[in-house]
C-alpha cells in the first residue's frame, strides 16, 4: 500500500518505537482537542442567541471572506497531504515545498482572520460587547491561535529537514505536524458549518 | 507604592502574618540548610532534573503529603470554628477563603498529586518497563503541577485567598463580587496544573498501550494498571473541559468579556455546567486508582486471585462512559424543568450499578480468603462499608426530586466526604504502606499503623456521620456560623470531635513515616508482603532501569506463578539497557509557567509576555535538541545488581 | 511529477469541494432549519471522515484500533457534552 524508503516495511516516520510512541500519544492529543472544541461548540450554541444589545451573527457574518477562508485551509490540508506523501517517497525537495506552500496558505488564512476581526470590531462587535461576540471571537480565536502555532511549528520542523535531511525524527515530526494541520482543518470545517453557515441560514 | 499595593491581604489577621513569618524563615532555613550541606548539586542533579518515573513519583508523594497538611489544617479551622453556635474564631470573610482553598487543595493538590504519585511510581513497574513512554513529558507534568500548587497556596500570603467556594459558581466569583485577585488564583493555578494533569493522562496512555512487558495481554494487566488506563482517558477528555471553563472564567475576570456575568446576554449557569462536565469525571478519576489499589491490596492479603476480573474490567469501561453523562445532578434545583432532571437522575442512578458490581467482587474475593490483617488490608476493608454508605447517600442525593431537600445541606457535606475519605484518602494510605517498602527499601510500622487507621477511619465517621442529621436537619453548608436555637450544635462539636481523632491519625502516619525512618529493619527483601504482581519482581531499592531483564508475563498474577506455578519470569540474557537523560529544562519551563501565572493573576502584563517567550524558547530548545538517551552496559548492569544483592544482606 | 500527486489525495480533494460547495447551499436556497441542520451536519462529518482515513492516515498503523477508539470516544463524549448542555441551558432550562 505504501511505498517504503530503503528496505523498511514501514515509512520512516514509523520505523522507531518512540516513534510509533509519538504518533499514537498525539492522536490520543488530537482526542483531547475534539473535547476542547467540542466544549466551545457547547458554550456557543448555549450563548448564540444571547446578543444582549450587540449585533447577531446575520448581522455581522459575511460570506467572502470565510469562504475564502475555507478555500485556503482545505487547499492547504491537501497540499500537506501531498507533502507527506512526497515525503514518503523520499523526495525531500517535494516535500519541502508542499510544506511552504501550506504555510503560505496558513499565512493567508490568517491574514483573512485578521481582517475579519477588525471588520467586527468595526460592526461594534468586540470581545467584550455581549455573551456571543465573546464566545464566538474566542471560538474563533482559539482556533487563530492553533493555526499560528502552527505556523511557527512548521517552520521549525523545516529548519530540522533542511539541516538534518529526513531522518526517522525529523519524517516523525513533520507527519505529526501534517496530524495537527488536518486536524485544523477538520475544526475549519465545523467552524464553517455550524458558526457561520448556520448563524447566515 | 500604587503598584505594590495590589500584593497586600485585603482582610488580614494573625494567622496569615504568622504564615508569612513562617514562609519566610522556611525558605531561609531550607536555602541555608542546602548551602550549608553542600547538597544544592545534589537536589539539581538528582530531582530537579530528573526524569525517572520513581522519582517523579516520589516528589509527588511529598507534594501530595504537603498538600493534605496544607488543607488539613484548613479543615481543622473550619470544624472548630463552627464547633459551637455563634464562634467567632474565625470571621466569615475568613471562612469563605478556609473552605474554599481546602476544597481546592484536597482535590487538585492532594487527592490528583496522590493518585498521579501511586501511578507514577508503580504502573511502569507493574508493566515491567523502563520508564513511561515520554519520561521528559512526565517531568514537565510534575513540575506543571508543582507550581501550580505552591502558585495557589502563595495566594494566602500574597493578595488574598479565593473565597468563592472550590466550585467558583459565577456571578459570585466574578470580578464584581469577588474583586481581589483570590479568584485569579483559582483559575490561573488550575490552568497551569491541569495542563501538567492532560499530559500525565496521554503520557500514561501510551505508556499502559505500548510498553507492557512481552506477554502482558490487556486482559493480563494487573488491575491497578487497568484502573490507571481508564482514569487516565477520562483525564485525557475530561480536563480540556476544565481548560476551556478556565479561560473563560479568567477573560471574564480580566478582560470584560461577558461569558458567566449576568448583563450583556452572559449566563452564570454556563460556569456550573462546564464546571460539572468536567467536575463528575473528576471524582471518578479520583475514585478509580483507590479501586485498582484495593483490588491490588485485598488479593494480595486475601491470598486469592481477584474474584472476576473481567467484571471488574468491564465495569470500569463502564463507568469512564457514564461518568460524562451524569454531570447535571449536580445543579438540579438550579433551573432545570422536570424532564432534564429525570433524564439525568436515572443516568446517574445507573452509575451506581458498576459501582456495586465492584463492591461485590472485592467481598467474594474475601470470602473464603486466608485474610491477613495488615495496615493497608484494614483500610480496604473499612473503604467497603463506609463507601458504601457514601455511595448509597449519593443515590439518594441522585433523586432530583428528593434533591430540593439535601442540595446545598450538610447532607451533601456527608455524602461526598463518605465516598472520597474512604475512596481516596483511605486508598492512598493503604497505597502509600503496601509500596513504601518498593520506594524507600524498608516498611512502616505495622503498631503504629494500625494506631493511625483506628484513629483515621473512627474520626471518619465520627466527623461526618453527625452532618447527614443536622443537613436533614436543614444546616446549610458554607455558613460559618449558626444561632443555638438551632440545635445544631451537638452534632457540630461531635464532627469537631472526629476531626480531631483525624488530625490525630495524620499526625500519627507522620511520626510512623520518622520512626519507621529510623528504627525499621532494611532488610525486607524484594518481596515482603508475598504479593501477586510484577513490581514485587525486582530489586528493593529499584534500580534506575528497574529490571536488568525485561520479564515474561502469562497471567495477571505474574509473580505468583512464578513463585508457586513454575513460571519463568527472567528468560533472557542481560543486554545493554537504554535509558533517558536527564535535563533540566522541565523545571526552567515550569519556573516560566510559574511567573507566566503569577504575573497573570496580578495583570502584569510585561512579565506575562516575557514569560511566556521564556516558555516558548523552553519549547524551540527541546525541539532543536538532539538528545538520544545513554545506554547502560552490562558490566554496569552485573555491578548495580551485585550492589542491590549486597545490600539486602546488610 | 505525477507520482506526486497521487489520484486518491487529487479525488478526495476534489470531493471535499464538492461537499463544501454542497454545505453552501444552506445559504444559497430557502430552506426549513431542520433541512439546513441536516444538510450541514452531514457534509460537515464527511469531510472530518475524509480527512482522518484519507489524509491522517488513521487507519494504516499496528495501533489503528487505538486511534480509532480515541478518536470516536473523543466524539462521542463531544456530542453528548454538546448535547446535554443545550439540554440542560437552552431547551430544557425554565
Ligand atoms: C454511587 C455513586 C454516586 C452517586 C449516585 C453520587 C451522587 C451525587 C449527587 C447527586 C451529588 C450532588 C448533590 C447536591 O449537590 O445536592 C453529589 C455530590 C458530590 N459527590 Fe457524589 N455521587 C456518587 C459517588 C461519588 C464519588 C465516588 C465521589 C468522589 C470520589 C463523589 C464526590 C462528590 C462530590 C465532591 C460532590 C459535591 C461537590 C460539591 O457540590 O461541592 N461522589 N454526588
Ligand atoms: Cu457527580
Amino acid at each position: 500500500m505504501l511505498k517504503m524508503n530503503n528496505n523498511n516495511t514501514q515509512p520512516l516516520e514509523y520505523s522507531t518505537e518512540q516513534g510509533r510512541m509519538n504518533i499514537l500519544g498525539f492522536w490520543i492529543f488530537i482526542g483531547a482537542e475534539i473535547m476542547l472544541f467540542g466544549t466551545l461548540f457547547a458554550s456557543y450554541f448555549t450563548l448564540e442567541t444571547r446578543t444582549g444589545s450587540g449585533p447577531a451573527g446575520a448581522e455581522i457574518f459575511e460570506l467572502p471572506p470565510v469562504l475564502a477562508e475555507t478555500l485556503l485551509l482545505l487547499t492547504s490540508s491537501f497540499i500537506i497531504g501531498l507533502g507527506i506523501h512526497a515525503m514518503r517517497l523520499g523526495r525531500k525537495k517535494a516535500m519541502m515545498t508542499f510544506f511552504i506552500i501550506t504555510l503560505i496558505l496558513g499565512a493567508a488564512f490568517l491574514g483573512f482572520e485578521i481582517y475579519e476581526f477588525i471588520h467586527y470590531v468595526h460592526e461594534g462587535a468586540s470581545l467584550q460587547t455581549s455573551a456571543f461576540t465573546s464566545i464566538l471571537l474566542t471560538t474563533l480565536g482559539t482556533h487563530g491561535l492553533h493555526v499560528t502555532f502552527g505556523l511557527a511549528w512548521g517552520i521549525v520542523i523545516l529548519i530540522q529537514v533542511i539541516k538534518r535531511g529526513l531522518t526517522p525524527q525529523t519524517a516523525n515530526k513533520s507527519f505529526i505536524f501534517s496530524l495537527y494541520w488536518h486536524f485544523l482543518d477538520v475544526v475549519w470545517i465545523f467552524i464553517f458549518s455550524f458558526i457561520y453557515l448556520k448563524g447566515m441560514m | 507604592m500604587d503598584f505594590f499595593e495590589r500584593f497586600l491581604i485585603p482582610h488580614p489577621s494573625p494567622i496569615i502574618y504568622a504564615s508569612m513569618a513562617a514562609i519566610v524563615l522556611t525558605t531561609i532555613a531550607i536555602i541555608v540548610g542546602l548551602t550549608y550541606f553542600k547538597k544544592w548539586g545534589y537536589l539539581w542533579r538528582e530531582w530537579l532534573t530528573t526524569v525517572d518515573h520513581k522519582k517523579i513519583g516520589i516528589m509527588y508523594l511529598i507534594s501530595a503529603l504537603l498538600m493534605l497538611f496544607r488543607g488539613g489544617v484548613d479543615a481543622i479551622m473550619m470544624r472548630a470554628q463552627t464547633s459551637m453556635p455563634e464562634n467567632t474564631l474565625l470571621d466569615a470573610q475568613h471562612y469563605n477563603e478556609i473552605f474554599s482553598t481546602h476544597g481546592v487543595v484536597m482535590i487538585f493538590f492532594m487527592a490528583m498529586g496522590f493518585i498521579i504519585a501511586l501511578m507514577n511510581f508503580v504502573i511502569p513497574l507493574q508493566i515491567g518497563a523502563r520508564d513511561v513512554a515520554y519520561p521528559r513529558l512526565n517531568a514537565v507534568s510534575f513540575w506543571l503541577y508543582f507550581m501550580g500548587a505552591m502558585l495557589f497556596n502563595l495566594s494566602f500570603v500574597i493578595g488574598g485567598s479565593p473565597s468563592s467556594g472550590w466550585t467558583s459558581y459565577f456571578p459570585l466569583a466574578g470580578s464584581e463580587l469577588s474583586p481581589s485577585v483570590g479568584t485569579n488564583y483559582y483559575m490561573l493555578a488550575l490552568q497551569i496544573s491541569g495542563l501538567g494533569t492532560l499530559m500525565t493522562g496521554i503520557n500514561f496512555i501510551v505508556t499502559i498501550l505500548k510498553m507492557r512487558a512481552p506477554g502482558m495481554t490487556l486482559m493480563k494487566m494487573p488491575m491497578f494498571t487497568w484502573s490507571g488506563l481508564i482514569t487516565n482517558i477520562i483525564i485525557v477528555f475530561a480536563f480540556p473541559v476544565l481548560t476551556v471553563a478556565l479561560a473563560m472564567g479568567t477573560m471574564d475576570r480580566l478582560f470584560g468579556t461577558n461569558f458567566f456575568t449576568t448583563t450583556d446576554g452572559g449566563m452564570d449557569m454556563l460556569w456550573a455546567n462546564l464546571f460539572w462536565v468536567w467536575g463528575h469525571p473528576e471524582v471518578y478519576i479520583l475514585i478509580l486508582p483507590a479501586f485498582g489499589i484495593y483490588s491490588e491490596v485485598i488479593s494480595t492479603f486475601a491470598k486469592r486471585n481477584l474474584y472476576g476480573y473481567n467484571s471488574m474490567v468491564a465495569s470500569m469501561v463502564v463507568i469512564s462512559l457514564l461518568s460524562f453523562v451524569v454531570w447535571v445532578h449536580h445543579f438540579f434545583t438550579m433551573g432545570q424543568g422536570a424532564m432534564v432532571n429525570s433524564i439525568f437522575s436515572i443516568t446517574t442512578m445507573a452509575i451506581a450499578i458498576p459501582t456495586g458490581i465492584k463492591i461485590f467482587n472485592w467481598l467474594l474475593t474475601l470470602w473464603k480468603g486466608k485474610i491477613v490483617f495488615t495496615v493497608p488490608m484494614l483500610y480496604s476493608l473499612a473503604f467497603i462499608p463506609i463507601f458504601t454508605i457514601g455511595g448509597v447517600t449519593g443515590v439518594m442525593l441522585g433523586m432530583s426530586a428528593a434533591d430540593y431537600q439535601y442540595h446545598n445541606t450538610m447532607f451533601l457535606v456527608a455524602h461526598f466526604h463518605l465516598v472520597i475519605i474512604p475512596g481516596v484518602v483511605f486508598a492512598m494510605l493503604a497505597g502509600l504502606t503496601y509500596w513504601w517498602p518498593k520506594m524507600f527499601g524498608f516498611m512502616l510500622n505495622e503498631r503504629i499503623g494500625k494506631w493511625a487507621f483506628s484513629f483515621i477511619s473512627i474520626g471518619t465517621c465520627v466527623a461526618f456521620f453527625p452532618m447527614f442529621i443536622s443537613g436533614l436537619d436543614g444546616q446549610a453548608r458554607r455558613m460559618y456560623t449558626y444561632s443555638e436555637s438551632t440545635g445544631f450544635g451537638i452534632w457540630n462539636m461531635i464532627s469537631f470531635i472526629g476531626a480531631i481523632g483525624l488530625a490525630i491519625g495524620f499526625i500519627l502516619i507522620v511520626y510512623n513515616i520518622y520512626y519507621s525512618t529510623r528504627y525499621a529493619s532494611r532488610d525486607v527483601g524484594d518481596d515482603p508482603w508475598d504479593a501477586r504482581s510484577l513490581e514485587w519482581a525486582t530489586h528493593n531499592p529499584v534500580p534506575e532501569y528497574n529490571f536488568a531483564i525485561t520479564p515474561h508475563v502469562n497471567s495477571s498474577q505474574a509473580l505468583w506463578d512464578s513463585k508457586k506455578n513454575g513460571h519463568t519470569l527472567f528468560r533472557d540474557g542481560l543486554k545493554e539497557i537504554h535509558m533517558p537523560n536527564n535535563s533540566g529544562v522541565p523545571f526552567v519551563m515550569s519556573v516560566f509557567f510559574f511567573i507566566f501565572g503569577f504575573s497573570f493573576i496580578f495583570s502584569m502584563w510585561i512579565t506575562v509576555i516575557a514569560s511566556l517567550i521564556g516558555i516558548f524558547a523552553c519549547m524551540l530548545h527541546r525541539s532543536f535538541e538532539n538528545d538520544h538517551g545513554h545506554h547502560i552496559s552490562v558490566e554496569e548492569i552485573k555491578r548495580t545488581e551485585s550492589e542491590v544483592r549486597g545490600a539486602k544482606n546488610e | 511529477m505525477k507520482e506526486l500527486f497521487p489520484a486518491k489525495h487529487v479525488m478526495g480533494f476534489i470531493f471535499s469541494l464538492v461537499l463544501t460547495g454542497v454545505a453552501l447551499s444552506v445559504y444559497f436556497f430557502d430552506m426549513s432549519f431542520f433541512m439546513g441542520m441536516t444538510i450541514l451536519l452531514v457534509t460537515a462529518f464527511a469531510q472530518a471522515a475524509l480527512q482522518l482515513v484519507l489524509f491522517m492516515h488513521a487507519g494504516e498503523s499496528e495501533d489503528k484500533n487505538t486511534i480509532y477508539t480515541s478518536v470516536y470516544y473523543g466524539i462521542i463524549i463531544a456530542v453528548i457534552t454538546v448535547l446535554g448542555t443545550m439540554l440542560a441551558m437552552i431547551w430544557g432550562y425554565v
